[in-house]
């Protein structure tokens, strides 16, 4: 006989989960013997013979039997009925070990009567199952006997808690009852005013629905010996014990409800108290404005009301970091609140429509630069508009617009001919048109130009052409994720730079090692101070020896995120050259271990002198670089992101 | 010198629990101090990392955190962590008197108490 060592198999929950495979076993039932792939479970189950009949014949004999007492589950067996070894089954002792049968025990097999002498091992486990006895020797025991172990049973049910997979098929909760086909009886009744032959006295009687099903199976009693066995059809059910509303059993983890507010919210509750009486706050001026507006935007708690706190007549910088509650007319009073503005940043403007950018147009005369993110409200003619009533605009910098498009993009080169900045990022429109456009600005023009990010990539050549007539003047170029650009825009293109400091090239997949690293060592410009050039699987050992050797003494920021396969000698390299570098993200470049982080942090050992190093590292990310520790070696200034084995404390 | 040694010798043997209440000074930056149990502190994301004696900070050897903050502002400081570890602890049916805390924060003060609480992470 197998042991059964894994108990918890026999528990409800695998149960709860075989249910599902009942219907189907059932439907596919006696008409063939086909048997497709099984799982394990259901494997177990049919070698150790237990049958969804089983189940079901067992749930359909607790049923009829319930009391207020017998909430528990088949798998204890407290009725008082003698009609048959199998049914009753009184623990020997209350605190002793409850001999479960069925789902708690180890006895598997159908027996009816074998008494299991090897048991004592699962006494422990059993004591789990609370309400489920079975003696070995049930037979054995008198009425007299199951009747003071009833009581005992009742005062253990009293006052013990009920063990849990015993519940689970009792209540009604839709999510861990039984499913419907277990409460009625295995084999299906026959119809209701059919004949059908007592299993006991052979008589003929009329199938109603209180007909009982006999015990044992298989066959139905007719009303009389069904009386006679005490199940009695026409009792009314007990008043069930009130039991724990199926929404309470249910084990929710509930999240604290009453938190305590953080000093920041109540902080910030306590200006939008005071907002009018603007001298009881003080004077905001000696404090840091744009701390405060920071530390209000990291909970998204910037609202009209309190916004005003930031608003002042003589401002000519506004920043808000975070303006998603700001709604149209909040932004209308923000126009009205500071009419001297040279310089304005909204990021999740996302309420920002025409008629509020009506005022931007009108009222603020001033402007100079314009930085937005997600103004996707605003049309196409207030663009047009805006554009024209601020010719002196040297920033126009705007993040996510569908509307933005061709006109808009020539009304701006046409108006603004000043026009320094220019980021037009994740816009729906791009295209090789746009290009055209901005390149009319001529050289001498820009010096920021941001088009990263859009729907559609811009051609080759288009890219080429704009960086023969705009590109001399650039410090800051960002053109990722233009991905039909290949390795000719670099080195026809980017060869028209000669004072960029600020490069953005990520997400190009059609770059190749080769050719970034051959575009690198021709490269006419000086060394730049931030390279962004990640997401290009492509790119390794080549291309980032290339970099170094050319901005590796000025670099400071740079990003090779997704550099996969850049071998370990050129990732030293980094720590070689990069004596300025103060962010690093080489993230799931997998070559990263905890010794090149050492080099880097440390410096590398020539000839017993520690060379090299990154002194002014501040920021290093690993994410996706699994061979970097929990050991890895850290230094006093350096954040380290995104090490595998780091644990969020909080 | 040697109170402190002492001190430390003797809180390296203790528990977690008697580590939990020992004493930390916090400082003002024009001269108020103020005792506090470590748990207390602990409310203060940037304090707990300063007094955690596997960050390595000078802090966690001299058991002082100095805020720079005048002294009312560090007050108010002190009396809301000491608000809030208390009430961490009570149940979920029991009372919070948030807006008794709220009243005790003079708008006077508001902006300033509300950049030190964001430095703090509290």
């Amino acid at each position: 006989m197998r042991s059964l060592k894994t108990r918890p198999f026999m528990d409800a929950s695998i149960l709860g989960r075989d249910r599902i495979l009942q219907p189907t076993v059932m439907s596919r039932s006696r008409q063939n013997n086909i048997r497709g792939p099984t799982s394990a479970l259901t494997e177990f189950l049919r070698e150790s013979g237990i049958t969804p009949t089983t189940i079901a014949r067992r749930a359909a004999q607790q049923q009829p039997q319930q009391d207020e007492q017998a909430q528990a589950g088949p798998s204890t067996e407290t009725q008082t009925n003698d009609a048959g070894p199998s049914s009753s089954r009184p623990s020997r002792t209350a605190s002793r070990n409850r001999r479960a049968s069925g789902y708690g025990s180890d006895n598997l097999d159908e027996d009816d009567g074998e008494p299991e002498p090897e048991q004592d091992g699962d006494d422990e486990k059993a004591e789990e199952l609370e309400e489920s006895p079975a003696p070995a020797k049930k037979r054995k025991l008198t009425k007299a006997a199951e009747a003071k172990l009833k009581a005992q049973e009742k005062k253990k049910k009293g006052k013990g808690k009920k063990g849990s997979d015993d519940e689970d098929y009792e209540d009604d909760d839709p999510y861990t009852s039984l499913s419907k086909s277990m409460w009625s009886s295995g084999s299906s009744k026959p119809p209701v005013g059919s004949f059908e032959n007592c299993a006991r006295c052979e008589k003929q009687f009329t199938v109603t629905k209180y007909t009982m099903a006999a015990n044992p199976p298989p066959g139905w009693l007719c009303h009389v010996c069904a009386k006679a066995s005490g199940q009695d059809p026409f009792k009314k059910p007990a008043a069930p014990r009130k039991r724990k509303a199926p929404g309470d059993k249910r084990e929710v983890i509930h999240f604290v409800e009453n938190r305590l507010p953080s000093l920041v919210n109540m902080c910030i509750k306590i200006v939008t108290q005071y907002i009018d009486d603007v001298e009881s706050l003080g004077d905001i001026g000696a404090l840091n404005v744009e701390a405060i507006a920071k530390a209000m935007a990291k909970n998204r708690s910037l609202t009209p009301e309190n916004a005003r706190l930031f608003y002042n007549t003589t401002n000519t910088k506004l920043i808000f970091y975070d303006a998603t509650n700001l709604t149209s007319s909040a932004l209308e009073s923000l126009v009205y609140m500071n009419p001297n503005l040279t310089s304005l940043r909204l990021d999740f403007c996302g309420q920002l429509d025409d008629k509020s950018f009506k005022l931007f147009i009108t009222s603020l005369p001033a402007l100079q630069r314009i930085e937005l993110l997600g103004p996707f409200l605003v049309r196409s003619p207030s663009w047009k508009a805006f554009a024209r009533a601020h010719p002196n605009l040297e920033g126009f910098l705007i993040n996510q617009s569908p509307r933005f498009d061709l006109e808009c993009m020539h009304a701006l080169v046409t108006y603004c001919r000043g026009l320094k900045a220019l980021r037009l990022r994740e816009i729906g429109k791009m295209s090789d048109a746009f290009l055209e456009e901005i390149g009319d600005l001529g050289p001498e023009a820009l010096t920021y130009l941001d088009l990263s990010c859009p729907s559609e990539s811009c051609s080759d050549t288009a890219m080429i052409t704009l960086m023969s007539e705009v590109g001399g003047s650039l410090t800051h170029l960002d053109v990722s994720k233009h991905d039909l650009l290949t390795d000719s825009f670099l080195s026809e293109g980017l060869q028209h730079c000669t004072k960029l400091e600020s490069l953005g090239i990520a997400h190009l997949l059609d770059l190749t090692d080769k050719g970034v690293a051959d575009f690198f060592r021709s490269w006419q410009n000086p060394a730049l101070v931030e390279l962004d050039a990640s997401r290009n699987p492509e790119l390794k050992g080549d291309a980032l020896e290339a970099i170094m050797k050319h901005s590796g003494l000025r670099l400071e920021k740079l990003n090779i995120n997704g550099w996969e396969n850049v071998e370990e000698n050129g990732l030293r390299d980094i720590g070689r050259k990069g004596k300025e570098l103060v962010k690093l993200d080489v993230g799931f470049c997998r070559n990263v271990d905890d010794f090149v982080v050492k080099a880097w942090l440390e410096g590398e050992d020539v000839k017993g002198v520690k060379k090299g190093g990154c002194r002014n590292l501040k920021e290093l990310k690993v994410w996706g670089c699994n061979r970097v520790t929990a050991q890895c070696p850290k230094k006093h200034g350096l954040t380290l992101y995104g090490v595998e084995s780091h644990v969020i404390r909080r | 010198m040697d109170v402190d040694t002492e001190m430390q010798s003797a809180t390296a043997q203790g528990t977690e629990e008697s580590k939990e209440n020992e004493w930390v000074r916090i400082n003002s930056n024009d001269g108020f101090s103020y005792l506090v149990r470590r748990k207390v502190a602990q409310t203060s994301g940037t304090m707990a990392n300063m007094l955690d004696p596997n960050g390595g900070y000078a802090e966690a050897q001299t058991k002082i955190c100095t805020v720079d903050e005048r002294g009312i502002v560090t007050e108010k400081l002190v009396e809301y962590m000491c608000f809030k570890s208390h009430y961490q602890t009570v149940g979920p049916k029991e009372d919070i008197p948030v807006q008794e805390m709220q009243e005790r924060i003079p708008p006077e003060i508001v902006l300033e108490v509300l950049l030190a609480a964001d430095y703090h992470e509290m």
